[in-house]
Order: structure tokens, then C-alpha cells, then sequence
């Protein structure tokens, strides 16, 4: 009798932990659904009452307080050009056209979710302070070290996954209403990562 | 005396229930403990609440901001936690911050359910009501919204850059944010 209790405590202790761990690595491990832009991915619930509760639970974990798509629209790469997961030891150069919003910027985030350490106390570029050629395109370096500090430079520490978020204040309304029409910026990778 | 044999796939199928709950309701629960957390933490102290009105002014956002993820550099901040159960919340402002700035209320489960922004209020003046749905009765306040539940957080958002003068009139702006009992 006493094995027998203490089999079903197993069993249902087990149970508890099994169903805890999925829900863990449910929203950590398997990407945010979204509409995507090349290579960034915007979920039009994100900050809505209109959240389901994955989606929910998923921009607590890793943008809470966020804004809905009236107010702002947020654009994450999944990887770079390439398919590559991004990382805080590589070199990347964004570039495109600033989009169509009231103001914007680009962030790069550690796999934390927090800003990157730096003396510079330099963290994103946005339509203030991008440089834009003769185009009209900006283009910005993020990583541990420049190749040329005079240009618009993002600088990252450490290693492990990072982020980078696409923040678009006040969008125009066809891109609210057609997330995935936005000229999304190019994030290609410099050079082999150690 | 056992368990007999043929009542373990009845506990197996129980077992299977309990973890699809304990699933669910994690999902459910991480939303509300991190809002919980974030209202605890963005509430001020107890001084300010005494002194009627309780908005929290956090320094302008680098790496060592460690309380929210994802916080912005490009924004400066001002928040106030607030519970409505007891009386309604007043929200006032009055600025001239010629930038772009939103003033964003949050529900305990992490659902935004009110944003006003400069475009919406070019006179840079905001007054709000914030109660619960059993509050009834005719509000003064120039705008009157019902929080879904009871505890809440507001965030005010001010775009600035590195400029001084910037600096200075979002200071300003922010400081302009009043929170307080009805």
C-alpha cells in the first residue's frame, strides 16, 4: 500500500512538473507568432484585449507594457539575411529605408532582454540620429567593434543570442493595416563569428 | 493492500489532466505575477502616496535599467501603480512638450486598455478618471475610463534625444503628470 502511494505521488508530482515545464518552453523556446516582413515578425496582438494567452504570456516574458499596433509596431528579426541565428560576438550591418512612421528606431537587446553594457552608452539608431546617403537609406553596424567608428554604430558585449526590435511610433495606417508590407531593413552579417 | 492494477489508467488519465491544467494555468499566472511584480515595484514609495500623489520618475533608461525588459533608451519615463478598488484614480496633465508622448494604462493581467498620445490631446492637457465598474455617479474629469481590474499600472512614454533642451523640457513634461485619489 505504502509503494502504491508513493507511485501515484510520483505520478501526479510528475504531472504538475510536466505541466509547468511545457508551458515554460512552450513560450521561451517556440517563436512568437506574427506577420512577417522579410525577416521581422510583428504580432498584431501584442499590448491588445485581444490577446490570446500565449500571446499574452509571451510579451510579459519578453516586451511587457508593450503598446498596441494603433500606437506602436514592433518588428523583431527571427535571424539574419542569411537564416542565422543573431548573435552578440557578431558584426551586422542593417540597412534600408527609414519606414514610414512618425519616428523609429532600432535597439539592440542582449538575450536577457536588457541593454547591452557600454562606455558609449550608445544602444539604438532611430530617425533622429541615422545618417542617410545620397538614397536616402540608413545603414548601422551593431556588434562588439566597429570597423569604422565614425559611422552609426550599435555596440554589443558578450556572447549568446541577441535581440534587435524595430520600433515604429505612430505608423502610417496602410502599414497598420498591412504589417508585413513594410520595406524591412537588411540585416547581413560581416564576417565569421568566433 | 494495493492500488489494484486495472485503476492505474484511471490515474494515468488524471495524471494527464492535472498536467494539462498545471499548463494552462502557468500561461495564465505569468502575465499576472510579472504585472504584480512590476505594479509592487512602480508603485513609488509610501511618502509619496501619503503626499496624495504617487508617480515614480525613473532616471533616464541605460544598460543598468534592470526592472522591465526591452525599456527603451530613446524614451524617458514616468509611471504610477494604482488600485481602484476603494476610489477611482484622477490622471491629470498639463504640458507643453512639443515631442511625442503617450500616457498608457495597463490591467493587472498586462492588457493595455487606455492610450492617449500629444496627437490626441495637441493642447498638451489630460484629465482622467480611472475607476472600477461598481463606481457609479458623475465624474468631474474631462474623460472617464473603466479599468477592467482593480490594480493597474500607468506608463507615460516622452520621446527624447541627447539634447539638453530636449532633456530638460521632457524632465519637465513628466514632472507635470499627477496621479491621485479621486
Amino acid at each position: 500500500m505504502r509503494r502504491s502511494i508513493a507511485q501515484l505521488s510520483l505520478l501526479y508530482v510528475a504531472a504538475v512538473v510536466l505541466g509547468v515545464a511545457s508551458a515554460w518552453l512552450w513560450l521561451t523556446r517556440v517563436g512568437m507568432s506574427g506577420v512577417d516582413a522579410v525577416i521581422w515578425r510583428t504580432n498584431l496582438l501584442a499590448g491588445s484585449r485581444e490577446a490570446d494567452a500565449y500571446t499574452r504570456a509571451r510579451i510579459s516574458l519578453g516586451a511587457v507594457l508593450a503598446l498596441d499596433r494603433s500606437e506602436t509596431l514592433y518588428y523583431t528579426p527571427e535571424h539574419d539575411d542569411e537564416g542565422n541565428t543573431l548573435r552578440a560576438e557578431c558584426r551586422y550591418r542593417i540597412d534600408g529605408t527609414p519606414p514610414p512612421a512618425r519616428w523609429w528606431s532600432i535597439t539592440a537587446y542582449a538575450a536577457d532582454n536588457f541593454l547591452f553594457a557600454n562606455a558609449e552608452r550608445r544602444y539604438s539608431v532611430s530617425g533622429e540620429n541615422a545618417p542617410l546617403d545620397n538614397q536616402g537609406r540608413f545603414m548601422t553596424l551593431v556588434g562588439p567593434n566597429a570597423a569604422d567608428t565614425d559611422r552609426s554604430w550599435i555596440p554589443t558585449a558578450g556572447t549568446g543570442g541577441m535581440r534587435l526590435t524595430l520600433r515604429l511610433y505612430g505608423a502610417g495606417e496602410p502599414l497598420q493595416r498591412d504589417p508585413g508590407a513594410l520595406a524591412a531593413p537588411s540585416v547581413k552579417r560581416l564576417d565569421d563569428c568566433p | 493492500m494495493s492500488i489494484a492494477p486495472r485503476r492505474w489508467p484511471v490515474h494515468v488519465l488524471l495524471a494527464l489532466l492535472v498536467m494539462a491544467l498545471t499548463h494552462a494555468l502557468t500561461v495564465w499566472a505569468i502575465p499576472r505575477l510579472i504585472m504584480d511584480r512590476i505594479i509592487t515595484l512602480g508603485g513609488g514609495d509610501a511618502a509619496m502616496q501619503q503626499s496624495g500623489t504617487w508617480v515614480y520618475l525613473p532616471p533616464p533608461t541605460d544598460h543598468t535599467q534592470r526592472r522591465i525588459v526591452m525599456p527603451s533608451p530613446d524614451l524617458l519615463y514616468a509611471t504610477c501603480a494604482f488600485d481602484v478598488s476603494e476610489q477611482p484614480l484622477r490622471v491629470s496633465l498639463d504640458t507643453r512638450y512639443d515631442r511625442y508622448w503617450s500616457i498608457a494604462l495597463y490591467a493587472s493581467n498586462s492588457d493595455t486598455f487606455f492610450v492617449v498620445n500629444d496627437r490626441d490631446a495637441p493642447d498638451g492637457r489630460v484629465d482622467l478618471l480611472v475607476k472600477s465598474p461598481r463606481h457609479a455617479g458623475p465624474s468631474t474629469a474631462a474623460q472617464t475610463v473603466t479599468a477592467p481590474t482593480h490594480r493597474g499600472f500607468l506608463l507615460m512614454r516622452l520621446l527624447v534625444n541627447d539634447d539638453p533642451v530636449v532633456r530638460a523640457a521632457a524632465e519637465a513634461a513628466r514632472q507635470a503628470l499627477r496621479c491621485s485619489d479621486a
